[in-house]
């Protein structure tokens, strides 16, 4: 993955290198899952999702120990409108967006390397619990953005689920993968879980009760599904040298990649012929070489888990494995805390909560920070995020 | 809940014509006859804006399965299939087989279109070939 001759380290590698260690995370907060989720499960709504981001913004300003009239940059979360959140935390920026936790990581990098802003809040809040989001059904949730959500409605295929078991099937049949095998996945993120105050499902689970669970859209069970639940993320990110002026302790954003498969997007044919592959292998060309690190200076990977089967996807299309040898690496080398690479240290989607990437960002720096406690990954020094939603493979690595 | 529904673009409308006909019509291009699912306004091969309707012949391999244990529609009362087909056109079409199902893995499995009234509307379903070759011998 590295640049492959020395002579050639001035045009395309310098392009490469970029956005490398130009920004840093300087604060982190969230909103009390396990709190929340409790009042919502007893009938209760705690928050809107404008409450959710608010307060998760908050507690990441006086984590950064900044005041707010020192953010100058304001990126929301997909599901509140940029105006109103901007408003509601009094925060007149001079550069402002709306994008998912990836993208807006990215396009906060980007708007510090372009001099367009130097402390940049990302904000996101959610209540999909509370307000009865559906992503199954009639007007499922991101049926606007892609047609493949709901295209299929007719024969009764819907849900982000079944899409995924649908790439799943046939990944099972091309590579050999057990349903045994992705079974690691639950389990070894429901350990994390389970040391994890944060989450919402900290109990933890064995690979038979995985096997006995029920089916949702087969061959995929209910523990490969995500957790739906309210609450709000944010980050606060800053110019380098700012950064190390806020606190003695940021985590720099050492490289950014993005590689998107639209072509046959609707009729799956990204998931079915190409499992995402050459979309992961573009990003993670692009996120190593920008680091200048590779998959082995990985301590820890944090992968979009809105399904199980993102984990061997990524394991593969990363480069983490071999191709096809996704099933062995999680039952032999292992992937959990206790054993291997060590991957969604939180419990993830699949146990902490589904904060639609953002929790993973914010576990990403405190792993860092070591802040983490009983699943705290030892000398931690760089983790890489990932993420292939839909075939966008797009990647991040976060370091000291 | 409520009843599953088609979308229903200027493009799509054409075709749920030809599934009401019982013969499944799609786009090709003019220019590069690439066959276009779902309909669009352009081929994404070449570009052109330029497309006649053409009949499939019906026929294509399983490429993937699955089975749906919990309900969303209505109108769709697990547990059902969806089955991905590639059409002998190139195309990747969704749809339900009907009848009898492989025994073991369904991919690779031939299939036929075939159609079928379903919450009121005329929609497209696919056979094992096998099988309606065995019906055709028996009748």
């Amino acid at each position: 993955m590295r640049p492959t001759s020395a002579n050639d380290q001035s045009g395309a590698e310098m392009r490469d290198r970029n956005l490398a260690k130009v920004a840093a995370v300087v604060g982190v907060g969230h909103t009390d899952w396990t709190a929340d989720h409790g009042r919502v499960r007893a009938g209760e709504k705690p928050h809107d999702s404008y409450g959710y981001a608010a307060i998760a913004f908050t507690r990441a300003l006086e984590d950064a120990g900044l005041h707010r009239d020192q953010v100058d940059g304001l990126i929301v979360g997909p599901t509140t409108a940029y105006e109103r959140v901007g408003e509601l935390l009094g925060i007149d920026a001079r550069w402002g967006g709306q994008a998912d936790a990836m993208l807006a990581v990215i396009q906060a990098c980007m708007a510090i390397k372009a001099g367009l802003a130097e402390v940049v809040a990302l904000v996101y809040g959610n209540d999909q619990r509370s307000a009865s989001a559906r992503y199954g059904g009639a007007d499922p949730v991101g049926g606007g953005a892609f047609l493949s959500y709901v295209y299929h409605a007719p024969w009764g295929f819907t849900s982000q689920g079944a899409l995924y078991a649908m790439m799943f099937r046939r990944y099972m049949a091309v590579t050999g993968i057990t349903e045994a095998d992705l079974g690691q996945v639950a389990v070894a993120q429901r350990l994390a879980a389970s040391r994890n105050p944060n989450a919402i499902m900290q109990k933890r689970i064995t690979l038979d009760e995985y096997l006995s669970s029920a089916y949702v859209c087969e061959p995929l069970h209910l523990f490969d599904y995500c957790l739906i639940n309210d609450g709000g993320v944010a980050l606060i990110i800053a110019e380098s040298s700012r950064a190390r002026r806020i606190r003695l302790d940021p985590v720099y954003i050492h490289g950014v990649g993005r590689s998107d498969l639209n072509h046959g997007a609707t009729s799956l044919e990204p998931r079915l012929f190409d499992f995402y592959r050459p979309a992961q292998a573009q990003s993670a060309e692009q996120v190593f070489n920008m680091a200048g690190v590779g998959p082995a200076d990985m301590d820890v990977l944090q992968v979009y888990d809105s399904f199980s089967c993102h984990i061997p996807l990524a394991l593969e299309g990363y480069g983490y494995c071999k191709i096809g040898d996704a099933g062995r690496f999680m039952r032999e080398d292992g992937i959990s805390l206790d054993k291997g690479l060590p991957i969604n240290t939180s419990g993830g989607h699949l146990s902490e909560s589904y904060m639609q990437g953002w929790n993973h960002q914010i576990e990403s720096v405190r792993q860092l920070r070591r802040e983490c406690g009983e699943r705290q990954v030892a000398n931690c020094r760089y983790v890489h995020y990932s993420s292939d939603v839909a075939g966008k493979a797009v990647s991040i690595i976060y370091g000291r | 809940m409520a009843n599953s529904k088609p979308v229903m673009s200027m493009y799509d409308a054409p075709m749920w014509e030809s599934i009401g006909r019982h013969r499944l019509e799609l786009q090709t291009c003019s220019r590069c006859a690439r066959f276009r699912y779902p309909p669009a306004p352009i081929c994404a091969n070449c570009l052109s804006l330029d497309y006649r309707w053409h009949p499939i012949a019906g026929r294509g391999t399983i490429l993937s399965w699955v089975i749906f244990h919990r309900q969303y529609f209505d109108d769709h009362v697990p547990p059902y299939n969806v089955v991905a087909v590639q059409i002998e056109e190139g195309p990747i079409i969704l749809s339900n087989l009907v009848g009898p199902v492989p025994e073991g893995s369904w991919i690779g499995a031939e299939v036929e279109f075939c159609y079928g009234e379903h919450a009121g509307r005329m929609q497209h379903q696919v056979r094992l070939r096998e099988h309606s070759s065995i019906a055709a011998e028996s009748a």
